[in-house]
């Protein structure tokens, strides 16, 4: 305590910080309780009507939300079997490279397209994969393909044409935090391995993949957590009528429901579940890769 | 160290509640009556400011020597400056009134009716929004505002829009722009905005035929491919995820399905049989490789890049205006142009009903409760709304931006016109034209010289006496929030991808199929309420257009 009084000049300079984070991230919280209302508005968040758990009600018999969630989840399944491993093995690849000119290119190739936002990315990646685009192009020229389909018309394809376009778009960037990582690897290990007669992906098996393993744990948690976490650019770019069955995201969903028609408190009760379950992925996310790793990272 | 932690915890919490009601506070609202001044018999304005005459706009007698009024526009693109450009500078000096524009969204709105400190006037986009349901509650009558304040406003008003906009307690609250009444459907006064049209290159190579009939039209459409196998034969508007592009009512319009039974209600245009035979139609030409699967992804930016470079031989066409760039665009780069042709007709004899803007208009302009000069608030609606007003806002000062022409046309002076030609930015900052429109409406655009782009113009010609006015389906759908509008959405959803697949069937049982299981789709999603909901708002937009 007298620790406390010592410092309280110290103390105090938070204080700043203190009435930020109430104000920007615990007032809006309260705002939460539109949940468990019917808002419109004109109404204040005080004077909109109580409905209790009505709008909760409706969300479990929606199937359109439903449907939401499986297409979420898939997707997300699927981009953390594509889209997180990826990034691994494309950062060890670049490390493994001679350092010089060809390394740089690469790098820097890899990372563009993380900087053009969907809403361009989207336009290219419908016009190749549009009956007179590249992909077609090449498959009819290669005579995989007799005759030239769109291949954003099939729903069954749109998963991965979804997972294939982000991990083109977000593998390189994902690589940084690898790198850097790797770039911390003491060099001597490496020595006394190759001294040990062991070959190079043995050095990756045994000196890359264990000295990365708390980073890559790190960003499984997040990448867990965020399961429910869906790409609302890229969706409303590649959505469209004939493939929205397989489509259709939480946050899409939430969109078309919240903004487009004015529903805000069934919106707000969607986005609560979905933080809700969220949390709890989080903490089951944590306590595996402790069992895994002897530690927790949170 | 705990315990701490558990303190700061307590705190934060304790204020997070205390934040909550301190916000409570900012909810008593002004109290109602606000500033209005009920007039006498005398007619004697606040304590002799002027004296009514139903036959002089009030703003002209008013003898206040300035007034200042906020105006809120819920649009982040507004142009908020006043009294800097030809148009806003005349009317600061007519009305002696001074504006104070603001700008924003929802939220920003949202703030408004928390706070109860609203701005004097308000304009939102949304008739049919809670905020102009319940504007009895924070907005003023037009009807209690014209008859203390400017008689004159009644001779101004268009009756029709005043009625629609009624609220259950028989008064107008909100004035529309763009608000087509019955009467601008029958006089002309608009032109039709949908039409189908053909490249006239590719018609004169394959003959003029005629392509009313399905036979024919298929029959043309082939000719196209044969002809011209780089282009693609039928084209339409980009769809939307939940839209049916140019498919769905437009072509409905186009071939003249009934709106609404005789007995105003709700009438199934998707299942119309005349309707399905020409989607039939279009299967058959999807079967035939005269419709491309591209149209079906191509979002708005592809099509409007593939009409400039003319790639349909024929296209289904809703919203010409707003392609008249690119319409423009082909014709300047080949000498072509596409022009209007007689296309799908009615298999059981209707004739066209194209749409256009309704009654509901577009923007729509409030004065609320807390307004500190009612009286000049709905003068400014008189000014405004009258020809004078509406002349100024579209053309300008008669002299300086515009003069009138010996066929009696509104012509831009020369200075006007190099100036939108060679700096647009420039020109709508200092002169404004047609860009002050929250009581704008289109017949005033008629009198112009060069009111439409020569790539239109054949076009909208053809369009003439097909328009028809859509009232009776205005604003039909469920209130949002309820358990109807969230089934009425998901059956637009589903429609939307049921026309696509009808379209894009493999073989009629195919097709067949797709339409028994929206028609299924329909039962499970509580349709009957959702029509009786329809059904209802139809009724009552019959009575008001017939009072």
């Amino acid at each position: 305590m007298r620790e406390f009084r010592k410092q309280i000049p110290l103390q105090l300079m938070i204080i700043p910080g203190v009435i930020f984070m109430l104000i920007f991230c615990y007032y809006p919280i309260y705002g939460l309780t539109i949940a468990f209302k019917n808002y419109t508005v004109i109404d204040t968040i005080d004077t909109a009507r109580w409905v209790g758990l009505e709008n909760f009600r409706i969300i479990a018999t929606d199937k359109y939300f439903w449907q939401s969630v499986v297409n979420t989840l898939g997707i997300s399944l699927l981009k953390l079997l594509i889209g997180f491993t990826t990034p691994i093995v494309l950062a060890i690849m670049i490390y493994e490279l001679k350092d010089g000119p060809f390394k740089r290119i690469t790098q820097t190739i890899s990372y563009l397209p993380h900087f053009l936002s969907w809403i361009i990315l989207g336009g290219m990646v419908v016009n190749w994969l549009s009956t007179n685009g590249m992909i077609n192009t090449i498959l009819v020229n290669s005579g995989i393909l007799a005759k030239p389909k769109n291949f954003l018309l099939d729903p069954g394809k749109y998963w991965m044409i979804a997972v294939l376009s982000d991990t083109w778009k977000e593998a390189g960037w994902g690589t940084i935090l690898y790198l850097a990582t790797m770039a911390g690897i003491d060099p001597t290990y490496y020595e006394a391995a190759k001294i040990d007669g062991a070959g190079k992906l043995k050095q990756i098996v045994s000196i890359t993949l264990p000295m990365l393993s708390t980073i890559i744990s790190l960003n499984f948690i997040l990448t867990i957590s965020s399961l429910l976490k869906s790409n609302l650019d890229q969706t409303l770019v590649l959505m469209n009528s004939q493939n929205l069955s397989k489509a259709e995201v939480i946050d899409s969903y939430v969109y078309r429901m919240g903004l487009t028609q004015g529903d805000f408190s069934y919106a707000t009760a969607v986005g609560l579940g979905v933080s809700v379950v969220s949390v709890i992925l989080l903490l089951l996310a944590n306590q595996v890769t402790k069992r895994l790793n002897d530690g927790s990272v949170l | 160290m705990m315990k701490k932690g558990r303190r700061v915890v307590a705190f934060a919490m304790m204020s997070t509640i205390a934040v909550g009601t301190m916000t409570g506070c900012g909810d008593s609202k002004s109290s109602a009556g606000g500033k209005m001044v009920v007039t006498g018999e005398d007619g004697v304005v606040e304590d002799g400011r002027y004296t009514l005459d139903e036959n002089v706009p009030a703003w002209q007698l008013d003898t206040k020597e300035s007034s200042t009024l906020s105006w809120y526009v819920n649009a982040d693109w507004w142009n908020t400056e006043w009294g800097n450009d030809v148009v806003t500078k005349k009317i600061k000096e007519d009305m002696k009134l001074n504006v104070e524009f603001s700008v924003g969204d929802d939220t920003k709105l949202n703030t408004f009716f928390a706070s109860g400190d609203m701005p004097d006037i308000i304009t939102v986009f949304d008739a049919n929004s809670s905020i102009a349901q319940k504007a009895d509650t924070w907005a003023y009558s037009l009807q209690d505002l014209a008859d203390n304040y400017d008689p004159y406003f009644y001779k101004v008003a268009a009756e029709d829009t005043l009625n629609w906009f009624k609220l259950s307690d028989d008064k107008t609250y909100g004035y529309a722009n763009y608000s087509n009444t019955i009467a601008d459907y029958e006089n002309g006064d608009i032109e039709a905005s949908s039409a189908f049209v053909i490249r006239d290159d590719v018609y004169e190579a394959i003959g003029k035929p005629e392509m009313k009939t399905k036979e024919q039209f298929i029959a043309a459409l082939k000719d196209i491919k044969a002809k011209y196998p780089e282009l693609v034969p039928f084209g339409f508007n980009n769809f939307e995820t939940d839209g049916t592009s140019s498919l769905g009512d437009i072509l409905q319009d186009y071939i003249g399905v009934p709106l609404a039974d005789n007995d105003n209600s709700f009438y199934d245009r998707n299942l119309d049989e005349d309707y399905l035979s020409w989607v039939k139609t279009l299967n058959e030409a999807y079967r035939d490789g005269l419709i491309n699967d591209d149209s079906f992804t191509d979002d708005n930016t592809a099509w409007q890049e593939k009409l400039s470079i003319g790639k349909y031989g024929c296209v289904m066409m809703a919203g010409v205006p707003q392609q008249s760039g690119f319409l423009t665009q082909f014709t300047n780069d080949t000498g072509h142009k596409y022009i209007a042709i007689d296309g799908p007709a009615s298999t059981v004899g209707n004739e066209p009903k194209l749409n256009q803007a309704g009654l509901s208009g577009w923007m729509v302009t409030y004065i609320s409760k807390t307004c500190k000069d009612p009286a000049k608030a709905i003068q400014l609606y008189t000014y405004l709304l009258s020809d004078e007003g509406q002349i100024l806002t579209t053309y300008g000062v008669e002299g300086e931006t515009y003069t009138i022409n010996s066929d009696g046309l509104y012509e831009l002076t020369d200075e006007a016109k190099e100036l939108q030609l060679k700096d647009n930015d420039r020109f709508k900052k200092e002169m404004r034209l047609a860009e002050f429109i929250p009581f704008g409406h289109d017949k005033y655009r008629k009198l112009g010289v060069d009111a439409f782009p020569e790539s239109i113009v054949q076009i909208q010609e053809w369009g003439r006496g097909k328009l028809y006015h859509h009232y009776i389906l205005e604003n039909v759908d469920p209130d949002a929030g309820t358990a109807e509008a969230r089934a009425n959405a998901a059956i637009k959803t589903n429609w939307s991808s049921t026309l696509v697949s009808l379209i894009r069937a493999k073989d009629d049982a195919a097709f067949d199929s797709t339409l028994k299981a929206y028609k299924q789709f329909l039962d499970e999603n509580s349709w009957n309420d959702i029509v009786k909901v329809k059904t209802e708002k139809m009724k009552r937009n019959a009575e008001k257009i017939s009072e």
